[in-house]
């Protein structure tokens, strides 16, 4: 595979800029209900008490938003997690973020009644956060921690956290019911002034992001070589796996579990602009929330007048997709 | 004629002795001797044959004459309640269910033994342990066949599929049950309560156009639904209320979750009506469109022809009539269209 040169990155950094902008653009156009251009256009710069702008501005925008936020959260996570774990098919799950923030939420529904996705979404990051910590925990040994252990650890504890949910969830239809769009992956009706307290979590982790990459390009050739090269491997994982949790945690605290996004989004970055973690890392920041959004626009028209829930469209739309990438392309290596 | 003490202690000793038989036999839970001793006993009241045979989805099933020992399984618990049974095991209802009931329901409904949380996972054992006489049941289809012989070989069976009209089901929980009085008091207050309504409010229901929405705790967030079915169909079959309904050997339309954008696609409607609780709050889980700007933006809700309605249930007679009470009490709120 021929490694594309500094400026044909650009290139497709911005023409990816670009994509994710005509979408957004395409977010807010295009729903369930015929709106006219030019009450888009009057939604956003001339409100008024029109029902169609109405439902421009309170359910339209903040879809867009919550996609692209969320989006962008699942790809770099996704590319962070296969950097550190150095497994093409590793995903924030495997280190029980998934696990953590599901369980969180059917005992915030199952247990204490709570039944709005606004009060249970704290739930799921505060699990997402506290399972990640206990696997990080469980797999940190007395010679430090080790990425195998740590995703042996998070794939037995997200094994006992599903067990303990799907229990819970047969003593409670009611609590499984009042759960199943959450667990289905949605971006409706989540409203911005419950997303903006998660941004910072999310500024903080993408600065982590890109503090780390380096590092971790020069731990894709062996922990060896990263030694030697200066890396403090102990400190580069702790970084990586802190900035992971935020993003992932978050994103599924928001969203619900969508799971091909992380999976699929940094195989296509890495596929684009080749081993170089930083580069995969901005275009996954700007893939992840393109995918998002398409597949959230086509949720919302094949299926009119109702709608298919992004999580769901995500996957129909993104298996094949990797799956006729992979056989057109050798699978990219870290 | 006259007694000597001898004899009168004689003759009280043989009512007494005669009662306590009576007494006895009452007590005692075998059918047969009750039905039999009730017989001897009465000259004038109707009895109840000692079987009966009743057709239902399950077939021509022979089930006793006046079963005194009732197992509800499903959706003929609370039809069954309604006209006055008394079960001695039920399937769970959800609590928010439960609270809708009146008083005297919630505590026959408490009384009984709880056979399992949902219709599909009845705990047999308990269930055979109450030796009910009389099974009433309706579930799916596919889950009836799973346990069919099952419950057979506890007591006779009465089963209905899902899709037995509500008037029919009301009628036939009635008769397998043996409460056919209580049902038609209720017949009788349906009858003259849509006759009532067809009459007062007839020059506001011709020419005006209704719909029915509504979410449920099972709603995806950020979606609602034209209900279609429920309460609303009957004001729409039998009140004659111009509600839309899905076309024919389509889904009903309250199957479809429609997103919170297409609220606006309410505004051709003359009158929205949508759930209320018994104080007439917004329903808990229809709350979240009554918050929504396009909701407060829609012709019929300025105009203050968007009207709370409670629909306590759509599969008795006593639920419906409540409805068609809180449907005329709304349709009376209706301000004149300008």
């Amino acid at each position: 595979m021929t490694v594309p040169g500094r400026r044909s990155r650009l290139l497709g950094l911005v023409l990816a800029l670009l994509v994710l902008l005509a979408l957004l653009v395409l977010s807010v156009m295009i729903g369930s209900t015929a709106i006219a251009p030019s009450v888009v256009w009057d939604a956003l710069v001339h409100p008024s008490s029109d029902i169609d702008q109405f439902s421009i501005r309170d359910f339209r925008l903040p879809r867009t938003i919550v996609g692209l936020v969320v989006g962008m959260a699942l790809g770099v996570s996704g590319a962070l997690i296969q950097a550190l774990t150095r497994n093409l098919l590793a995903d924030p799950g495997i280190l029980g973020v998934h696990a953590g923030a599901s369980f969180a939420v059917t005992v915030a529904v199952g247990v204490l009644g709570v039944r709005d996705p606004q009060g249970y979404m704290w739930f799921a990051f505060a699990g997402a956060l506290v399972v990640t910590l206990m696997v990080l925990a469980l797999g940190s040994t007395r010679q430090g921690s080790s990425a195998v252990v740590v995703v042996l650890a998070g794939v037995c504890v997200a094994a006992v956290l599903g067990g303990a949910r799907e229990a819970l969830q047969l003593t409670d239809p009611d609590a499984f019911d009042a759960m199943r769009s959450w667990n289905a992956g949605s971006i409706v009706a989540r409203p911005l002034d419950v997303v903006w307290p998660i941004l910072p979590f999310f500024a903080v982790a993408l600065v982590l992001s890109f503090a780390v990459a380096g590092p971790l390009n020069a731990m894709a050739l062996g922990d060896d070589l990263a030694v030697a090269q200066g890396v403090h491997l102990g400190r580069t994982r702790v970084l990586a796996i802190i900035a992971l949790t935020l993003l992932a945690g978050g994103a599924t605290a928001i969203a619900g579990p969508i799971v091909l996004v992380g999976l699929m989004v940094p195989h296509v970055a890495r596929w684009i602009v080749g081993p170089h973690q930083r580069w995969i890392f901005a275009y996954s920041a700007l893939l992840g929330p393109s995918l998002l959004l398409a597949s959230d626009i086509l949720g919302r028209v094949v299926m009119h007048p109702g709608e298919i829930p992004v999580g769901i469209v995500t996957a129909f739309v993104g298996a094949p997709v990797l799956i006729a990438l992979a056989r057109r392309n050798k699978a990219s290596g870290l | 004629m006259t007694m000597n003490p001898l004899r009168r202690r004689g003759v009280a000793l043989a009512a007494t002795l005669l009662s306590a038989t009576f007494v006895l036999t009452a007590c005692g839970d075998d059918g047969e001797d009750s039905e039999s001793a009730a017989a001897k006993t009465s000259t004038t009241a109707p009895v109840a044959p000692k079987t009966r045979t009743v057709k239902a989805d399950n077939g021509s099933i022979e089930i006793p004459g006046d079963p005194q020992r009732v197992a509800t399984i499903g959706n003929t618990t609370l039809p069954f309640l309604d006209v006055g049974g008394e079960p001695i095991g039920l399937t769970a209802e959800s609590d928010s269910t439960v609270a809708l009931l009146p008083e005297d329901q919630q505590a026959r409904y408490a009384a009984a033994t709880n056979l399992a949380p949902s219709a599909d996972e009845v705990d047999m054992e308990k269930l055979a342990s109450l030796k009910p006489d009389l099974i009433l049941a309706q579930i799916p289809d596919a889950e009836f066949e799973k346990i069919e012989e099952q419950l057979q070989a506890i007591a006779p069976t009465v089963f209905w599929g899902l899709d037995t009209e509500w008037k029919p089901f009301a009628d036939a929980i009635a008769e397998a049950s043996n409460t056919t009085d209580a049902l038609s008091a209720q017949k009788t207050g349906f009858a003259d309560k849509i006759a009532k309504l067809q009459e007062t409010y007839r020059e506001t229901i011709d020419g005006t156009s209704f719909v029915d929405i509504s979410r449920w705790e099972s709603s995806d967030p950020g979606t609602f639904a034209i209900a279609d079915i429920g309460c609303s169909e009957i004001a729409r079959d039998e009140v004659g209320m111009d509600f839309p309904e899905a076309a024919e050997g389509e889904d009903p339309l309250a199957y479809t979750a429609l997103p919170f954008e297409q609220l606006g696609d309410l505004s051709k409607y003359d009158v929205i009506t949508y759930p209320v609780d018994a104080e007439g709050q917004p329903t808990e889980p229809f709350a979240a469109v009554v918050e929504t700007n396009t909701w407060k933006a829609l012709p019929a809700v300025k105009a203050g022809r968007a009207l709370g309605v409670f629909c306590p249930g759509n599969n008795s007679y006593g639920p419906v009539l409540q409805y068609l009470d809180s449907l005329d009490r709304a349709l009376a709120s209706l301000p004149a269209e300008e």
